[in-house]
């Protein structure tokens, strides 16, 4: 680039041309820098500041710059800590179903499909992800009801006698939301984390004589554990905060983080719902820490450099 | 054991994996089969029907609404994408890539209420001190900057979306080369021009699937959009606050089972258009003979 400047003829135009070459390139390198500003001014930013929002002084339809934790008592000695606790654990089951359903899929595509149509494979759990995730929500209405498929199906094979009512505006329901929800996420983190375990290692146990157990449990799993560890971060997280879940299919005391969020933006109490976002990103920040310590997350990312 | 010792286990894991697929996709299926029911859920008689769907085309506040859904995802889609390939270009060349990968990842684990309370209140705050500031300045021209718009709708979305985006293209990118952008270099070729002439014909692939997924996440998007927008509908925003407040109607079954369609649809011909032509390209590669293949040997 700079030689071509300089046949430029003239020698105060050969200046003014370096001088636009060099603003160019300094231009050049900030353009690439862009998208990275803007993610720290609308998602860094806004994500910090709900620390600080969060101990503001709440006024009738706002809030202004103070210092209380007025808020965090309020979500810390109420009956808010209990849901958010349940929650915590019924996300957790479900992050297991998702794992115990899902992560064997990506082991067998990984080990028995071939090369060439791995990805296919692995795009066909695109499809459901593909649709609204707010829309399957509403749709598991009409399946798990009283008188929907799952209890119209299983009374007509004669399987039970009445519907089981449990399914649907309860813990389980909730369960069963995010498991279907987020099982995707397990085969794809699942699928790149295998990445990770060669094929060879699967002859290798054979010739050995290891049981597919100890397989498992030994070699697979150490190799494949960030991968698995964010996916299943990703489900837990998402159990806590997406609202929608326990909101349509959560019944009396089915209230997860992000319910409690936007119940407080309705009633106006921003620093409440700052408080619980802060709280949120803290559970997050400490998980991936704990992540990055015990299996290095960065190693996720190898097959992508 | 291998698979090939025993068949039946090998196809009783396919049956297993095309279950859960099936399982995943049931309820959006049994949506799209109430949606044809003149009787709507529950009732005794199936007769088919095209007329909730009839409805939706003729009911104003729901076709303003799919405008609205249609302008967010073209604009969102206009600056995700280039923002994607941009970090990416960006990612590939820097040395220190946690924080890049880091920022532009972040927003996958921050669920979607959390986000979207968060930049509202955010929102909300610059807005505040941005009229405060007007009215120091005396000028009324900063007031509106982030009040509760379009706009702001826009860039909580493209928060949303980029992670899914930088995924795709970097994962596309990772196969080409870059040597071939230095030897464009080497002969005398910009930087745009090595780029735009011999890398992005290459991971065209990747930015088209990031433009479809973009397009659909909008569309699909509804906590997000709803705290953030101002003033205007989106589709899944009317179809919800219709669900919330008088429960599901038959109408609100032929709504969902539209948007499930459109996506299914998009994602299912973009997969099809992959394989077709990953497969004529195969067939071509076989057609070729090697390049330094003696030409008494028959290609095969």
């Amino acid at each position: 680039m700079a030689t071509l400047s300089t046949d430029l003829p003239g020698g105060r135009k050969g200046a003014a041309g370096a001088r636009m070459e060099r603003w160019r390139a300094v231009a050049a390198r900030w353009a690439f820098r862009l998208p990275l500003v803007f993610m720290v001014l609308f998602f860094a930013v806004p994500m910090a500041a709900t620390v600080v929002f969060s101990v503001f002084e709440r006024t009738m339809f706002w809030m202004e710059p103070g210092f209380t934790l007025f808020s965090y008592e309020n979500f810390f000695f109420s009956a808010r800590l209990e849901n958010f606790l349940t929650s915590m654990k019924y996300s957790a089951i479900a992050v297991a179903i998702c794992f115990v359903l899902g992560f064997p899929i990506a082991v067998f595509v990984r080990r028995s499909v071939p090369q060439v149509a791995q990805h296919r494979v692995v795009l066909l759990f695109i499809l459901p992800f593909m649709v609204s995730e707010i829309i399957r929500v509403f749709a598991l209405r009409p399946v798990l009801q009283r008188n929907g498929l799952v209890n119209t199906t299983l009374m007509d094979l004669g399987i039970i006698d009445e519907p089981i009512t449990a399914l649907l505006y309860t813990h389980t329901g909730v369960v069963i939301g995010e498991v279907l929800s987020f099982l995707p996420f397990i085969v794809f983190s699942g699928f790149l984390a295998m990445e990770a375990v060669p094929k060879y290692i699967f002859e290798v146990c054979d010739d050995l004589g290891v049981g597919p157990w100890r397989r498992f449990v030994d070699v697979i799993l150490p190799l494949a554990a960030p991968g698995i560890f964010a996916g299943s971060v990703f489900i837990f997280v998402n159990g806590l905060g997406v609202a929608l879940l326990p909101n349509i299919l959560g019944g009396a005391g089915a209230v997860n983080a992000g319910l409690i969020a936007t119940q407080a933006i309705t009633a106006l109490d921003f620093p409440l719902a700052m408080a619980v976002s802060a709280i949120m990103l803290a559970t997050l920040m400490g998980l991936l820490w704990i992540g990055h310590r015990l299996f290095d997350l960065t190693r996720i990312l190898t097959p992508l450099n | 054991m291998d698979d090939y010792a025993n068949p039946w286990l090998y196809r009783l894991k396919w049956a297993y994996l095309l279950l859960i697929v099936a399982t995943l996709m049931a309820p959006v299926m049994y949506v799209m089969y109430i949606s044809f029911n003149a009787n709507g859920f529950g009732a005794n008689e199936y007769e088919f029907t095209w007329n909730w769907y009839a409805l939706i085309f003729s009911d104003k506040l729901l076709l303003s609404a799919l405008r609205w859904t249609l302008t967010l995802a073209v604009v969102v889609t206009l600056v995700t994408v280039p923002f994607a390939v941009l970090t990416a270009k960006h990612y590939k060349q820097t040395s220190r890539k946690l924080p890049v990968v880091f920022l532009m990842l972040a927003p996958l684990f921050v669920p979607p209420d959390i986000l979207g309370s968060a930049l509202l209140v955010f929102f909300k705050s610059v807005n505040g001190t941005f009229v405060m500031l007007g009215d120091a300045l005396g000028t009324s021209a900063l007031d509106g900057l982030f009040r509760l718009s379009f706009w702001t709708a826009v860039i909580g979305l493209i928060i949303y979306t980029i992670p899914y985006a930088f995924i795709v293209i970097l994962i596309t990118m990772g196969r080409y080369r870059s040597e071939q952008t230095e030897a464009a270099r080497a002969c005398g070729a910009s930087g745009w021009r090595a780029f735009w002439d011999i890398e992005f014909p290459q991971i065209r692939p990747g930015v088209l699937s990031a433009c479809a997924f973009t397009v659909i996440l909008v569309f699909n998007e509804y906590t997000r959009t709803s705290l953030l927008k101002g003033g205007f509908d989106t589709f899944t925003t009317v179809l919800i606050s219709q669900m919330l407040n008088t429960g599901m109607s038959p109408q609100s079954y032929a709504m969902s089972a539209l948007v499930s369609f459109i996506a299914i649809v998009t994602i299912g011909s973009i997969i099809l258009v992959t394989l077709v032509r990953a497969e004529s390209l195969a067939r071509a590669k076989r057609a070729r003979p090697e390049p330094n293949a003696t030409p008494a040997v028959p290609a095969e």
